[in-house]
């Protein structure tokens, strides 16, 4: 007796989408696990981990330059339109925002290696620690995004990063406050770390923001 | 015959230079076998000449798409792939079409033979004015089929994504279906005789688009089991369903309407970066 088959219309074309969406998940997965690397190489001075950051950025680039050809694939032969063609052009700006995030991770710790490990003070740790922590979960958020296609995350986003914007303010005005003791080369050093971690977590946003273009074919009004 | 003079030459897939079109239907990772192969392949009706030194090789369990404007020989070049055009008089074929390295036109090849093993599929919907189970039973009956007829129609409707839509009434009159089953019915046929290959002559043109979206869905369903070879006039279903496309072209030389070959590469490479500028002229709209 024969296994019977019905024909679902469009159905490997669909296929097509939900394994770009799985391997951005995957690859925010990728960023992620490296911001949280990066981080620790940071709060432990870990320096002996540097190289292990900048050599994990690799897989990241590749997944990229993958993904965005195809991508381009499905835009040139699948005609897509509405909410296909909507997610497809999200997928290509997500690409770039992880891409970047996965640079900026790269640059944190090379910043580290410059000063040869973050001056041991107990308000920086604390302050950069937090930092760290609220990056990683913005960027996390709009992985999550991803996950869920929940177009309602990026509505929030940009409120929920104002605690990553609260930190930072936070981390210049105590490195300025001990830029005597600390001297220029690991202020300069700290003000970067602090900005790219915030850009880490502008990153998520826009992430989330893309997922909320894709579902609900706007962006948030703050976008 | 190329309109680029710096144009590298083609390599078939048997990896032997020859002078012509550009033909890269090949990856270096490609493990698909070529199945049949078009060797300066000529076809004419009487005096006149309908296509000029066409050389293409076809992969076994791919998509092929002929694309290109009215007139270049499209579906001529894929009629002459299991011999239709023999029921033509005045039509002649010279150079030679392989099969599984088989020259179908050489001597002691019987075409029903050839037609059994590279089955076709139309443009309009054609079944027999008999019923759904005649419609798919014809051809074995004929062949004179051994085994259990009702398993091999349920099986051969199935593979057409038909059965469910049609167990309950096989022995209703085909006509009775809808077009898009009306085509379905005539995949079924042509799958019923176990074929290797399909060819499909615009089959979803006469269809609407949701009719046509099955037929699509099911090409690529089947493509696991049967090399499928579609003319087709709309780009983007070429774009859509086949794995490598070939895009034919027309020259007009002292009145007389030629088709070629100008380009024949993987899909993705036609509709993204074609070799040829006549190529994406063609694609692009702004010319044909």
């Amino acid at each position: 007796m024969t296994e019977h088959h019905e024909i679902e219309l469009r159905h490997h074309f669909d296929d097509e989408l939900d394994e770009i969406r799985l391997s951005l998940v995957d690859m925010g997965s990728l960023v992620l696990a490296n911001i949280r690397r990066a981080g620790t190489v940071v709060l432990e001075n870990r320096l002996d981990e540097v190289d292990s950051v900048v050599a994990a950025d690799l897989p990241i680039n590749e997944a990229n330059d993958d993904l965005e050809a195809k991508v381009f694939r499905i835009l040139a032969l699948q005609q897509p339109v509405a909410t296909d063609l909507r997610f497809l052009v999200a997928s290509t700006r997500i690409l770039y925002e992880m891409e970047r995030t996965g640079d900026l991770a790269v640059n944190i710790v090379k910043s580290m290696n410059r000063i040869d490990g973050v001056p041991s003070e107990p308000v920086l740790e604390a302050i950069l620690g937090q930092l760290i922590g609220a990056a990683a979960g913005m960027f996390s958020r709009g992985v999550e995004a991803i996950t869920t296609m929940d177009a309602d995350i990026g509505l929030g986003a940009d409120a929920e990063d104002e605690e990553t914007d609260r930190l930072t303010s936070e981390l210049f005005s105590a490195v300025t406050a001990r830029q005597d003791d600390l001297g220029l080369e690991a202020s300069v050093a700290l003000f970067y770390i602090g900005r790219f971690l915030e850009r880490i977590a502008d990153h998520g946003v826009n992430i989330a923001q893309n997922i909320t273009f894709a579902v609900a074919g706007s962006f948030p009004e703050d976008h | 015959m190329t309109d680029d003079p710096s144009a590298p030459p083609a390599r078939t897939a048997t990896g032997i230079e020859a002078e012509g079109p550009r033909v890269t239907g090949g990856t270096p990772d490609d493990d698909h076998a070529v199945i049949i192969e078009l060797d300066n392949l000529n076809v004419f009706y009487g005096d006149f000449q309908a296509v000029e030194s066409v050389n293409l090789p076809v992969r076994e369990k791919e998509v092929t798409a002929f694309i290109g404007p009215s007139g270049c020989g499209k579906s001529t070049v894929l009629r002459s792939i299991n011999r239709m055009n023999d029921l033509i008089e005045s039509a002649r074929v010279d150079g030679s079409v392989t099969y599984h390295g088989v020259d179908l036109y050489g001597p002691g090849v019987d075409p029903v033979q050839v037609r059994r093993h590279i089955g076709m599929v139309f443009q309009k919907p054609n079944p027999f004015p008999k019923s759904i189970y005649d419609n798919v039973a014809f051809g074995p009956k004929i062949a004179g089929y051994p085994d259990d007829m009702d398993d091999l129609v349920e099986q051969s409707l199935d593979r057409a994504a038909l059965w469910d839509e049609v167990k309950d009434k096989l022995h209703e009159s085909a006509y009775a279906l809808s077009g898009g089953q009306q085509q379905r019915l005539c995949i079924a046929r042509a799958i019923a005789t176990s074929p290797d290959v399909l060819l499909m002559d615009e089959p979803a043109s006469a269809l609407d688009p949701i009719a046509t979206l099955r037929i699509e869905e099911l090409m690529y369903e089947l493509k696991q089991d049967y090399t499928i070879i579609i003319v087709t006039h709309n780009m983007q279903q070429a774009a859509r369903v086949s794995d490598r496309t070939a895009f034919f072209s027309v020259n007009v030389d002292s009145g007389q309407r030629t088709g070629r070959l100008v380009e024949f590469t993987e899909t993705a490479r036609i509709f993204t970066s074609p070799d040829k500028q006549e190529t994406e002229d063609y694609i692009t709209g702004r010319f044909g």
